[in-house]
């Protein structure tokens, strides 16, 4: 009558290689690259002086967007030598969620673990860097361990709250919170596309037209993805900005 | 033809089935299906099925992504975003100038606009002036005009007064005589004798003033 089986999750996650060592993944993560360098190279050879159009004109706002609504928000001017770096990040991570909604490819590359925590790796390396650069190794570890103006009582609590949650937990939030949100999304859509399918081709012809419903859920989701990816591009972005920020300026 | 399907979940080989390629479940992914017939081959069905952990990163994947990245990264910091950069501050520049030249001349013009007015109210008051110095004279010069015109009019007029009185005191004259004559010839002919001619004109003439002041 009806038989719906969802498939083990490595089946959902596993992707041929198109050639040796290079799967979908892989050319999710080439390709974001590919675009960014194209987006920007395209953009680079319009006309300056013009008021910009087309590529020029997204280029531009996703720059601003960067300067703007995160380094200014968060690391204030001093900040802005860091946006090619958070530029970077964000038009990486939001060019590899975007795939989860694209016809043919339909998997956002976060959805591996592989990308979100070698990209916290990263930022974990760099606003650590950034805080011993700016306050030397035993300043910075200072600030970080014993933050002031709390009783000294309680360093004893403090201390290894401190370093867990600085030094060890945050390139795991970072990285889960990306990995985690982008799979769920992922998994709710191959979900209710299966669930749309296995109705529509019911025995029952009575179940047939309560395929509707999944695929009405299958659209609005495919549509809240598109927020998803943005959001959690975003997020994450924003959070280095923030870790940055607080490495080399703790009074901040 | 016979095949091996391997089942795995969670790393673990679930069930190995023989299936001819007559009877294939279609509904299983390609890669879940080995093509040989001997154990060997079904062991490497298990590694073949054995998918990526959903959490543990694939090297393969770890390796081009974070490849994309770096290169993106340093060429974002080298080549694009400078490149980008250098055309908007440059735009921004011209557009703050062109701004500061749009404020300079709005300024410039409306200090012309006050000079414009100032030198129109200087004009109007200087025209105004000329107006009423124009308007007195001719004033002036109206009731100069009007004071000779009608002063003539005045000497014409007791001129033709004059001709009147002596046009109408010579009509007088001639219509006493010829009344006079008519009643010296009435008295002549109802009498018989000539009146005095003299006392006939005095009595006419007192006639017609009489006549004249009723």
């Amino acid at each position: 009558m009806f038989a719906f089986e969802f498939p083990p999750i490595n089946e959902i996650l596993r992707w041929q290689d198109i050639f040796p060592g290079f799967n979908k993944i892989a050319l999710i993560a080439v390709a974001a690259t590919v675009i960014s360098v194209s987006l920007f190279l395209i953009a680079a050879r319009q006309d300056y002086r013009e008021a910009p159009t087309g590529t020029r004109n997204l280029a531009e706002i996703s720059v601003e967007f960067i300067e703007e609504n995160i380094i200014m928000q968060t690391m204030g001017r001093d900040g802005l030598g860091w946006t090619p770096f958070l530029l970077s990040l964000f038009l990486f991570i939001y060019l590899c969620n975007v795939p989860g909604i694209i016809p043919i490819l339909q998997m956002p590359a976060t959805a591996r673990m592989a990308i979100p925590i070698f990209l916290a790796i990263v930022v974990w390396f760099v606003y650590n860097v950034t805080g011993i650069k700016h306050q030397g190794f035993f300043g910075y570890f200072k600030s970080v361990l014993f933050p002031p103006g709390v009783p000294k009582a309680l360093y004893v609590l403090v201390t290894p709250i401190e370093f867990i949650s600085t030094i060890v937990v945050r390139p795991f939030s970072l990285a889960v919170r990306l990995f985690a949100n982008m799979l769920a999304g992922h998994l709710l859509l191959v979900i209710f596309a299966l669930l749309s399918e296995a109705l529509f081709e019911a025995r029952d012809k009575v179940l047939i037209p309560l395929g509707v419903l999944p695929f009405g859920m299958l659209i609005f989701l495919t549509g809240f993805e598109v927020l998803v990816g943005f959001l959690q591009a975003f997020i994450f972005t924003i959070l280095t900005a923030v870790y940055i920020a607080g490495a080399a300026h703790p009074e901040h | 033809m016979q095949h091996v399907v391997a089942t795995v979940s969670g790393g673990n080989l679930v069930s190995l089935r023989w299936v001819s390629s007559e009877t294939t479940d279609t509904t299983m992914p390609s890669e879940m299906m080995t093509t040989t017939a001997n154990p060997m081959a079904a062991s490497a069905a298990v590694a073949e099925t054995t998918g990526p952990n959903p959490i543990s990163p694939e090297m393969k994947e770890l390796q081009w992504g974070a490849g994309s990245f770096i290169v993106l990264f340093i060429l974002m910091r080298l080549v694009l975003f400078p490149r980008l950069k250098k055309g908007m501050d440059a735009r921004y520049a011209g557009i703050r100038s062109d701004h500061e030249d749009a404020d300079a001349a709005k300024s410039g013009a409306r200090a012309d606009v006050v000079a414009y007015e100032s030198a129109l109210n200087d004009v109007r008051a200087q025209a105004a002036t000329r107006i009423d110095a124009a308007r007195q004279t001719l004033d002036t010069e109206r009731q100069s005009q009007l004071a000779q015109v009608n002063a003539r009019i005045a000497a014409r007029r007791a001129e033709a007064d004059d001709r009147a009185s002596a046009v109408k005191a010579a009509g007088r004259g001639q219509i006493s005589d010829a009344v006079a004559a008519i009643a010296t010839r009435a008295g002549e002919i109802a009498s018989g004798r000539t009146p005095d001619a003299a006392v006939v004109k005095q009595a006419v003439v007192s006639a017609m003033e009489s006549a004249g002041a009723r």
